[in-house]
């Protein structure tokens, strides 16, 4: 039962990463893989000011998702002026020299990670108050990135999606849309961060490395990208895998790369065979033009 | 009175190929310049050029009085410079209606602030749009197919559309490249029909075209080019009259 | 003051570790050119010439060339595959950038995890003892290793030039990779030439390991690091210039080696992301940018 209940917390945290990671990738275009640096930011924020500061939990988180959105534009603002194309490999340089960074700084604590980041919530039903946190949060995120996508400024992306440079010519401002599309993603991710961070109270280096932003990828292109049910599908179903071949009873050094088989064996599945994912976006795609 | 486009002595190649050759050009409201030559003269890349696809090696583009120098492609739509393009490019996952909506020159529905912030604003802004987008629509007699995905109509009756989606800028230049080719019947007829109110309206209005009947129709003046320069400029029947200029099109 | 034999060193040992990253700088940028394709799957073809030779060398006991050899036509076989039926289904899909990028970068893990299922995450190396003999020059310590590299190097990409110069094969490739409908249009293939590419990039990438396998040890994930090292040596390199980018990987491996001198050794691993973000911040656009447009945006048809 406890279990099943931290499990929840984890679904949480990872809906909110797949759809933000989804608006960014699915919907905005942009081709990154650094979603879970701004992961990271978030978590590393939290953490350090818990820790130091001691403020009030859920402003740590808020500062968390704030750092993660602003970090974001170092990322974006070189990168989509040059060419949206730039942005694929600034994004893994990105993330792993930040990380990099992270592992040489004393004060995150190095590679050997950020420990005894203090407990926010006391008792026998803290699992339970951090799912419920997780998943309120969860949805909320689902249903903003919703909101925010229906009506002119959904509209406004489907334009730019289908054809940009007549987009431009019609005075919309491309730029400064995939930069906002890219900040409001990075950010969420830098919240589910700082939930993350008060949760495990110890976070490292190591956990936000390719291996998370492969996962990220499975579960936005199994889930469906473009869609906004696909992602928290995605995130469900591959939280629930590792559990699924745990039952196997395999050595723990062969039970970290069949997970990474398995994930990237299902994009690779998907891809070919229903790329649209499990949920197929509800809005018909412009055609691809030859 | 100043002319509302104005290019001077504007030059641009690629490598070794000049797309034009101290081009300078002036158009002035109401007026409908055509401008033809054979492919490639560089008709098409004047228009991309004062859209700002690309910069100029020299020479200025303005607008209004306004040097368009520097300016991104958005900038230049939010000065009243507007254009349809060859191949069309409407947002073929979207509705003719939403095809317009998405291109007035200020459209506070594109920026987060705005969404968060000013819902209300933008409610009533697009309330606005849907009116204006309609009588225009209207115009063209095209309400019917308002709803109708882009893809899912005629090929007439998307061209309408590309030139439906330029009026919302509702500025002082439109740049038509092309806007017949293809079209017959009562779409060509809406079309020329819609230009001249433009024209009438004040507008300057600049033409690529192929089409001699719509050149002789429409426009007042044109400008015959060919790799990269003008090499001729008038009333458009002392120009099609030209024999030089027929062999340069028609000729080897 | 810094003393110049200390220099010379560590000039002279930059310049033979470059060895193998000009390999597969080169490899990427071939790819990039005429394939028109971020080949990020090429870490995973890395790991999996790397784990092959090293199966059949220190696993099975067969004899290093044998085992050098027998690599190639696994990675080649395993290239060809994923162009045959990976990269060609989604050309015939008219696919999207973003689903090219995917598929690449998945494959390269999918490897990279099968590759730790079967060998594990212990660090190997391809010969029991990476130590070579050493001579000792003017007071710089030359290994044969070095000396080795550095010939073999130099012979594939002497190799290279000549056959996209004077081979019909090689010819039909650069006219691929100039304007692939114009090159269809004259009759040329270019699956066939797509097919060569990845051959040759297979060919670069094994002997690349090789000499790899043979100075240090391996993990899975060693090659995905060693990737982002391609990657920038061929922006570098103007994009798709496959001579360009061996020079870019050469300076940026000595300019790796002799920060040194500037930056305390802990910071050495940050200097290739540095890198990284300058490249893309003052790269300078005009031609290399319009090049880099066009061979993007250029439809991935054939």
């Amino acid at each position: 039962m406890e279990y099943l209940v931290s499990l929840a917390v984890l679904i949480g945290i990872y809906v909110i990463l797949s759809s933000s990671f989804n608006l960014i990738i699915g919907f905005g275009g942009l081709i990154s893989i650094a979603h879970p640096i701004f992961f990271a930011l978030g978590a590393y924020t939290t953490g350090l000011l818990a820790i130091h500061c001691g403020i009030h939990p859920l402003l740590a988180v808020l500062a968390g998702g704030t750092v993660a959105f602003f970090a974001s534009m170092m990322l974006s603002l070189p990168s989509l002026r040059i060419s949206g194309d730039y942005l694929l490999i600034t994004s893994i340089g990105f993330q792993l020299g930040l990380l990099e960074v992270i592992k040489h700084l004393s004060f995150t604590g190095g590679a050997s990670g950020l420990g005894n980041i203090p407990n926010v919530v006391d008792g026998s039903s803290r699992s339970t108050v951090f799912a419920v946190v997780s998943c309120v949060v969860a949805s909320a995120v689902v249903l903003i990135i919703r909101w925010l996508l229906t009506g002119p400024y959904g509209r406004v992306i489907s334009a730019m999606r289908d054809d940009e440079l007549a987009f431009s010519a019609l005075g919309r401002n491309a730029m400064m849309i995939k930069l906002a599309l890219f900040a409001i993603g990075s950010g969420f991710a830098g919240i589910a961060g700082g939930i993350y961070a008060y949760y495990y109270q110890y976070i490292s280096p190591d956990q936000f490395e390719i291996l998370q932003s492969a996962m990220l990828l499975t579960m936005v292109v199994v889930g469906g990208m473009g869609s906004h049910l696909g992602p928290v599908v995605g995130a469900v179903l591959l939280l629930l895998l590792p559990q699924a071949i745990s039952f196997m009873n395999l050595p723990p050094s062969v039970m970290a790369p069949l997970q990474g088989v398995i994930f990237t064996t299902l994009v690779i599945i998907f891809l070919f065979w229903r790329p649209q994912g499990l949920i197929a976006p509800a809005q018909r795609q412009a055609q691809r033009k030859p | 009175m100043t002319a509302l486009i104005s290019l001077t002595n504007v030059c641009k190649s690629f490598g070794g190929i000049v797309v034009a050759d101290h081009i300078s050009i002036d158009i002035h409201g109401g007026e409908i310049l055509g401008l033809i030559g054979p492919n490639g003269a560089g008709k098409t890349s004047l228009f991309n050029l004062i859209s700002g696809l690309y910069p100029t090696d020299s020479g200025t583009i303005s607008v209004s009085g306004k040097s368009l120098d520097g300016l991104p492609m958005y900038q230049r739509a939010r000065l009243g410079v507007a254009r349809t393009w060859q191949h069309m490019r409407l947002f073929e996952s979207m509705s003719v209606l939403e095809n317009m909506l998405v291109s007035p020159r200020d459209y506070p529905g594109e920026k987060i602030s705005q969404i968060i912030f000013g819902a209300k604003q933008i409610k009533a802004i697009d309330q606005a749009l849907h009116e204006r987008a309609l009588t225009i629509l209207q115009r063209m007699n095209l309400t019917s197919i308002a709803q109708a995905n882009v893809s899912d109509i005629t090929f007439g009756q998307q061209k309408l559309v590309g030139l439906a989606r330029a009026l919302m800028n509702d500025g002082d230049c439109l740049l038509l490249d092309e806007p017949m080719a293809g079209v017959e019947g009562n779409a060509y007829d809406t079309m020329k029909g819609i230009v001249r109110e433009e024209a009438a309206a004040g507008r300057a209005i600049c033409v690529v075209e192929h089409n001699v009947s719509f050149i002789k129709d429409l426009c007042n003046s044109a400008v015959f080019m060919a790799r990269g320069s003008i090499l001729e400029r008038g009333s458009v029947d002392t120009l099609l009259a030209s024999k030089t200029l027929a062999d340069l099109y028609f000729g080897v | 003051m810094i003393d110049l034999s200390i220099l010379l060193q560590i000039v002279w040992t930059g310049l033979s570790a470059s060895s193998y990253a000009v390999l597969f700088a080169v490899a990427f940028s071939l790819v990039l050119k005429v394939v028109k394709v971020w080949n990020f799957a090429q870490a995973g073809l890395m790991a999996l010439s790397f784990y092959a030779m090293y199966a059949l060398h220190a696993l099975l006991g067969l004899p290093l060339l044998a085992s050098v050899g027998l690599g190639v036509l696994i990675t080649i076989a395993a290239s060809v595959f994923m162009d045959r039926f990976g990269l060609q289904t989604l050309r015939n899909r008219l696919s999207p950038n973003l689903t090219f990028f995917i598929f690449t970068l998945v494959v390269s893990e999918f490897l990279a995890y099968l590759l730790a299922m079967i060998f594990g995450t212990e660090p190997v190396a391809l010969t029991q003892s990476i130590m070579s003999g050493v001579n000792i020059i003017n007071g710089i310590v030359i290994s044969n290793w070095d000396i080795q590299a550095l010939c073999i190097t130099a012979v594939l990409l002497a190799l290279l030039y000549l056959f996209i110069a004077k081979t019909r094969d090689g010819q039909f490739m650069a006219a691929v990779a100039d304007n692939p409908e114009l090159a269809r249009f004259y009759g040329i293939s270019v699956k066939r030439a797509y097919l060569v590419t990845f051959v040759i990039s297979a060919i670069l990438v094994t002997t690349g390991m090789y000499l790899f396998g043979t100075r240090a040890s391996v993990i899975p994930n060693t090659p995905l690091q060693m990737m982002l090292f391609a990657v920038i040596a061929t922006l570098l390199g103007d994009m798709g210039h496959i001579f360009g980018a061996a020079l870019a990987a050469i300076a940026l491996s000595l300019i790796q080696g002799l920060s040194i001198f500037v930056i305390p050794s802990q910071w050495q691993g940050l200097i290739l992301y540095v890198f990284l973000f300058v490249t893309i911040l003052f790269f300078p656009q005009g031609v290399n940018f319009k090049k880099f447009k066009q061979l993007t945006r250029t439809p991935k048809t054939a």
